[in-house]
C-alpha cells in the first residue's frame, strides 16, 4: 500500500527556513532601498543646488560684464562734454567692441539734450561681428519705451523684461539701461541690448538626468523653458493658476523675491512628485531653476532594488532546491521505514532496514526498528507456542466440560412418566468447566432427591471437586435417606485430606411427590425460593450447617415444608443474584424476588428461560463473572 | 419678354452677389478673449448659418477700425463707445448696431505698499495713463476728486508700474490687472479703483457699421448682431473649447499670452456682457439712454463733443 503524507517534512523545512530568510532579506532590501533613496534624493538636491548655483554664477558674471559697458559709457558721457555725434558713435563702438556679450549699445538722449535735437539716440549693433551705426530716433519716440522711461523715472539702472526684437528676425532680447546725469540732470540713457537666444541655447544644453532647467524673469515670465510654447507666454504664476497649484505660486513669489530653495511639488499632469531647486541671478533679479522628477532620481536606486530582488529570488530558489534535496535525503530512510512498517503491518516479519549510513538519529531509529522487528518476531514465536499450548489446554477443558456435562442430568423432562411434578434445570459455566452443579434422582418410587451446589473457585479444580461431591452425594444417598444425614456423611468425606481447602455450598432436598413434603438441608447455600400457587414469593427457612468440606464435625439440621398444587421451588446459585452489569451493579435478591412474583403460572422450562433472559438483559454486554445454575420444581398434585 | 427676363436675371444675380459678398468685420485690437464671441460666431458657423460670409480681421493698434467703417473700407468693426460718440458727434457715418460690453473694465491700480488707499492719496503721485479714449474716465475721475498728479505716459505693459517707476497704473481689469496677478502680485497687495464704481461707467466694446450700409442691409446687420450674440452665448457655455480657439488665434498673431490670462479675460467679459441684464442673449447688446446720457455729459464736460448724437439714430439696437 502506498502511503500518503499530507504535510511532508520538506514543506515544513522549506517554510521554516525560507520564510525567515525571506522576511529578513525583504527587510534588508526595504531598508537598504529606503536609505539609498534618501541618499540619492539628498545627492540629487546637492547636485541641483551646485548645478544651478554654477550656472547662475556664470550668468551673473556675464550680466555683470554686460552692465559694465553702459555704466562706463554713462560715466564717460557724464564726465566729458561730448558735442560731436561722431565722437558719441566712436565711444559707443569702443564700448561694444570690448564687450563680447552685447548685441547693441546706445546712448539715447533726452529730448533737446544733444545739440538741441528733438531726439538723438546713436545706436551701434553687431551684425555678424560688423558694427552698424544708426539713430534710434528714426523709430519714433523712444522715451516711451521701457528701456528708456523706466530707468529715467527710477533714476537708476534697470534690466528690462525680455522682449522680442523684430528688426533682425524674431530675436529674444533684453536691455540693460543706465541713466546718464550731468549736473544732477538726466541727459541720456545708456542702454545695452543682449540677445537671449544664446542663453536659451546654453540653458537647453544643461543636462540634468531626465529633468530640465528654466529661467524666469524678474516678473516670473519664462525666458527659457524646454517647452518653447511657454517662453515669453507663461509665467510661473499663470502655470500655477492653470494647474491649480497654489504651492507653485508661493514658490514663484519666493523666486522673484530673490530667494533660493529646494522644494517638491506634484507634477500637474502626471501627479508624480517633482523636485525643484531655484537660485537667483542677483544682477538682474532673474531666477535659474532646475526640476527633476523624483522617479528619475530613484531610477538607479530602483534598478539596484530590482537586482536585489532578482538576487533574492534566485537565492531563495537555490535554498529551496537545497532544502528539497536535503529533506529528501533525510526523509528517505524515514519513508523506507514507513514503507517497512506498512509491510510489517501486513504480517511480513522479514523486513529489515539496510544500508543506513551515519551515526545520526535516523540510524538509531533504523537500529531500533530492526531490533523491534526482531523482538516482534520472537514474541510472535513465543505467542504462537503459548497459543498452541493454550489451545491444547482448552481442548482438554472442552473434554472435561463434556465429561462434567455428562455428570449432570441433561434430559428434560427427566421423568416423563411422572405427572406429579415438573422439573427443569440449567447450568451456565463462567469458564469452560463449572464449579456449580445440580442433580436429582429418585431414592425410591416416591422420594426425589434434589441437589444444587456451588464449589468454591472455578475451572478444572472446581469441576473435579464438584464431580467428587456429586458422586459422594449419590453414593451416600443410597446408604442414608435423610438429606441431613447425607450431608453429614458427604461433609465428613470431603473434609478428609482436603489440602486444597476447597468447599462446596450445597442445598439438598428430599421431595415426596405423593405427599408434597419437601425435607431439606442447607449447607451454606442460598436458600431457594418458594413461589406458592398464589404467586407469593418467600425464601425457604434456613437450616443449620456450614458449606461442605469446611469442618468435618459440622452438624446439619433438617427442615420440612409441604408443597401445595402449583407451588414452585426455585433453586439457584449465587451466579444469579450476584450477576453484574457493566457498571458492576449486582442483579441482587430484590430484582430476583421481584422477577419471581411474575412467574407462578409458568412451567419450569419457561421459568428457567425467563430467568436467564432477565439476568442477561440486566448484565448486558458485561462478561459472565460466575457460574449460573438454577433448578425449578413445580408440584402438580395436591 | 427677352428684356424682362434679362432684367430679372440681372436683379437676381445682384441679389445673389449681394448675399454672397464677404463682409469684413474688424476687431479693434489683437485677438484675445475680449473677442471670444466674435471668434466663436465665426468658428462655430453662426455667421454662415445666417447666410453671412464674414471675414474676421484684427487691428494691430496702428489703424482705426472706425475710420475704416466710416470710409466704407470695411463693413463692421468693434470699438469703444466713447470714441464712437466723439466721432459721431463729428458727423462720422457710424452707427452702433450692438453695445456688447455693458461695464467698464478700465481702472486704476496702486500697490498697497505705496500707501495709496483712496483717490486723494494719489495727489502728487506719478500716475501712468494711456492716451486717447483711455484718458476720458481718468480725467473725469481726477477732476471729481481734484487730484493733482504727475502724468506718466504709460506703455501697454505693467513693467514700469511693477518697477515702481510710477505709483498708479492704468489697467484693464480683464488684461493688465490680471497680468499683475500673473507677475506674482496678490489681489490683496493691490488697491483697485474701478471707474464704474465712481459713477464713471463707460460701456466699452460695441459693434459699428456705416450708416449707409445699415440702411441698405438692415437684415444683414440684424443677422450679424444675432450671430455675434450666439457666438458669445456659445463661448460662455463652452469656455474650454472657446479658450482653445482664442489661444490658437493668439498664437497666429504671436501674442504673448497664456491660458490663465485668457480664461480670466473671458470671465470678466462675461460679467461685463451680462452686467445689469439677464442670462438671455436676446437681452444682451443693448444700451440704456441713462447710461448714454451720463457718458455724453462727461464727454461734453471735457469738451470732447460739441453736439450730442441722437440716441435713436446712433443706436440701432436699443432697449
Amino acid at each position: 500500500m502506498k502511503y500518503h503524507v499530507k504535510r511532508p517534512i520538506r514543506w515544513k523545512l522549506i517554510l521554516l527556513i525560507t520564510l525567515p530568510i525571506l522576511i529578513v532579506y525583504a527587510l534588508i532590501v526595504f531598508f537598504n532601498s529606503y536609505w539609498n533613496r534618501k541618499t540619492a534624493l539628498q545627492q540629487m538636491k546637492d547636485y541641483l543646488i551646485e548645478l544651478t548655483g554654477h550656472h547662475a554664477a556664470n550668468l551673473d558674471t556675464e550680466f555683470a560684464i554686460i552692465s559694465q559697458a553702459p555704466q562706463n559709457l554713462a560715466e564717460v558721457i557724464s564726465s566729458l562734454n561730448v558735442t560731436d555725434s561722431e565722437d558719441i558713435f566712436r565711444l559707443i563702438e569702443n564700448a561694444i567692441d570690448n564687450n563680447p556679450y552685447i548685441h547693441g549699445l546706445t546712448v539715447a538722449y533726452e529730448p533737446k539734450a544733444f545739440q538741441n535735437k528733438r531726439f538723438f539716440a546713436p545706436h551701434i549693433r553687431k551684425i555678424e561681428s560688423e558694427l552698424q551705426r544708426r539713430d534710434l530716433s528714426g523709430f519714433g519716440d523712444y522715451t516711451l519705451q521701457d528701456w528708456y522711461s523706466i530707468p529715467a523715472l527710477l533714476g537708476r539702472s534697470y534690466w528690462t523684461e525680455p522682449y522680442y526684437q523684430q528688426d533682425n528676425g524674431r530675436e529674444l532680447m533684453c536691455t540693460f539701461s543706465v541713466p546718464v546725469f550731468k549736473n544732477g540732470n538726466l541727459i541720456a540713457i545708456a542702454a545695452a541690448d543682449i540677445s537671449l537666444d544664446d542663453i536659451k541655447d546654453r540653458m537647453g544644453n544643461i543636462s540634468i538626468m531626465a529633468g530640465y532647467t528654466f529661467l524666469l524673469s524678474q516678473h516670473g515670465t519664462y525666458i527659457y523653458h524646454p517647452n518653447p510654447n511657454d517662453i515669453m507666454k507663461e509665467t510661473i504664476f499663470s502655470k500655477a493658476e492653470k494647474y491649480n497649484l497654489p504651492v507653485m505660486r508661493e514658490f514663484g513669489k519666493e523666486m522673484i523675491s530673490g530667494k533660493s530653495s529646494v522644494q517638491s511639488f506634484p507634477d500637474p499632469i502626471t501627479a508624480y512628485r517633482q523636485w525643484m531647486v531655484y537660485t537667483p541671478i542677483s544682477t538682474n533679479g532673474w531666477t535659474l531653476s532646475a526640476v527633476v522628477p523624483e522617479n528619475d532620481v530613484f531610477t538607479a536606486v530602483d534598478a539596484i532594488l530590482i537586482k536585489h530582488i532578482i538576487l533574492m529570488i534566485t537565492g531563495l530558489i537555490v535554498i529551496i532546491v537545497i532544502i528539497v534535496f536535503a529533506s529528501l535525503n533525510i526523509t528517505r530512510p524515514i519513508r523506507n521505514l514507513v514503507e517497512m512498517a506498512e509491510e510489517l503491518s501486513t504480517g511480513n516479519l522479514d523486513v529489515r532496514m539496510e544500508d543506513i549510513k551515519g551515526e545520526d538519529e535516523i540510524h538509531e531509529l533504523a537500529v531500533v526498528f530492526n531490533k523491534m522487528v526482531q523482538d516482534l518476531k520472537h514474541y510472535i514465536h513465543d505467542l504462537t507456542n503459548a497459543t498452541r499450548e493454550k489451545e491444547s489446554v482448552e481442548s482438554e477443558l472442552r473434554i472435561a466440560r463434556s465429561i462434567q456435562e455428562s455428570l449432570i442430568p441433561r434430559i428434560f423432562p427427566p421423568f416423563p412418566d411422572r405427572s406429579e411434578f415438573a422439573l427443569f434445570a440449567r447450568n451456565l459455566p463462567a469458564k469452560e468447566v463449572a464449579g456449580d452443579f445440580y442433580d436429582f434422582f429418585f431414592l425410591d418410587h416416591d422420594n426425589l432427591i434434589l441437589v444444587i451446589a456451588d464449589v468454591s473457585g472455578k475451572g478444572v479444580s472446581a469441576s473435579l471437586f464438584m464431580a467428587v461431591t456429586k458422586t459422594l452425594i449419590k453414593a451416600k444417598a443410597n446408604e442414608v435417606d435423610r438429606p441431613d444425614k447425607i450431608m453429614q456423611e458427604v461433609n465428613f468425606e470431603l473434609c478428609q485430606e482436603n489440602d486444597s481447602a476447597m468447599f462446596v455450598t450445597t442445598f439438598m432436598a428430599a421431595f415426596n411427590v405423593k405427599t408434597g413434603v419437601l425435607s431439606y438441608c442447607n449447607a451454606g447455600h442460598n436458600p431457594p425460593y418458594l413461589i406458592d400457587n398464589t404467586g407469593k414469593v418467600s425464601q425457604l427457612p434456613n437450616t443449620e450447617g456450614m458449606a461442605l468440606g469446611v469442618w468435618e464435625e459440622c452438624q446439619y439440621s433438617l427442615q420440612k415444608i409441604t408443597l401445595q398444587k402449583n407451588d414452585i421451588v426455585f433453586f439457584y446459585t449465587d451466579g444469579i443474584n450476584e450477576a453484574m452489569d457493566i457498571d458492576n451493579n449486582e442483579f441482587s435478591y430484590e430484582r430476583l424476588e421481584e422477577f419471581l412474583t411474575t412467574i407462578n403460572d409458568q412451567v419450569p422450562r419457561k421459568i428457567t428461560e425467563m430467568t436467564l433472559q432477565t439476568v442477561k438483559d440486566f448484565t448486558g454486554e458485561a462478561e459472565q463473572s460466575d457460574d449460573i445454575t438454577l433448578m425449578v420444581l413445580k408440584y402438580l398434585l395436591g | 419678354m427677352k428684356k424682362i427676363a434679362l432684367i430679372i436675371l440681372i436683379v437676381v444675380s445682384c441679389r445673389i452677389f449681394s448675399e454672397q459678398r464677404t463682409l469684413s468685420f474688424m476687431m479693434h485690437w489683437f485677438p484675445q478673449a475680449q473677442f471670444a464671441g466674435y471668434i466663436m460666431a465665426y468658428e462655430k458657423g453662426f455667421f454662415r448659418e445666417a447666410d453671412l460670409d464674414v471675414e474676421l480681421l484684427f487691428s494691430d493698434g496702428t489703424c482705426s477700425p472706425l475710420q475704416k467703417v466710416n470710409s466704407g473700407e470695411i463693413d463692421f468693426c468693434t470699438a469703444w463707445l466713447s470714441q464712437a460718440i466723439v466721432l459721431r458727434s463729428n458727423n462720422w457715418q457710424i452707427v452702433n448696431i450692438g453695445q456688447i460690453l455693458q461695464k467698464s473694465s478700465l481702472m486704476l491700480v496702486a500697490k498697497r505698499s505705496s500707501g495709496i488707499l483712496t483717490p486723494s492719496d494719489m495727489n502728487g503721485k506719478r500716475i501712468g495713463l494711456w492716451s486717447g479714449d483711455f484718458t476720458i474716465q481718468p480725467t473725469a475721475f481726477f477732476k471729481k476728486y481734484d487730484i493733482d498728479f504727475i502724468e506718466i505716459k504709460q506703455s501697454y505693459n505693467i513693467h514700469g508700474f511693477l518697477a515702481d517707476a510710477w505709483q498708479v497704473a492704468s489697467a484693464m481689469y480683464y488684461n493688465e490687472y490680471y497680468k499683475m496677478i500673473l507677475a506674482g502680485w496678490d489681489e490683496s497687495d493691490l488697491i483697485t479703483f474701478f471707474f464704474d464704481e465712481f459713477d464713471l461707467n463707460f460701456p466699452e466694446d460695441g459693434i459699428y457699421t456705416n450708416e449707409t450700409f445699415l440702411r441698405q442691409n438692415e437684415d444683414i446687420c440684424k443677422k450679424l448682431c444675432q450671430a455675434v450674440l450666439s457666438g458669445w452665448e456659445y463661448a460662455f457655455q463652452n469656455k474650454e473649447e472657446t479658450l482653445q480657439f482664442v489661444l490658437d488665434y493668439c498664437d497666429r498673431y504671436n501674442m504673448q499670452t497664456n491660458y490663465s490670462a485668457q480664461k480670466w479675460m473671458l470671465d470678466v467679459i462675461e460679467r461685463s456682457i451680462k452686467f445689469n441684464t439677464s442670462e438671455q442673449k436676446e437681452d444682451w447688446g443693448k444700451i440704456s439712454q441713462t447710461t448714454y446720457f451720463d457718458m455724453v455729459k462727461i464727454l461734453k464736460d471735457q469738451d470732447l463733443i460739441d453736439s450730442v448724437p441722437n440716441f435713436k439714430t446712433f443706436f440701432w439696437r436699443t432697449e
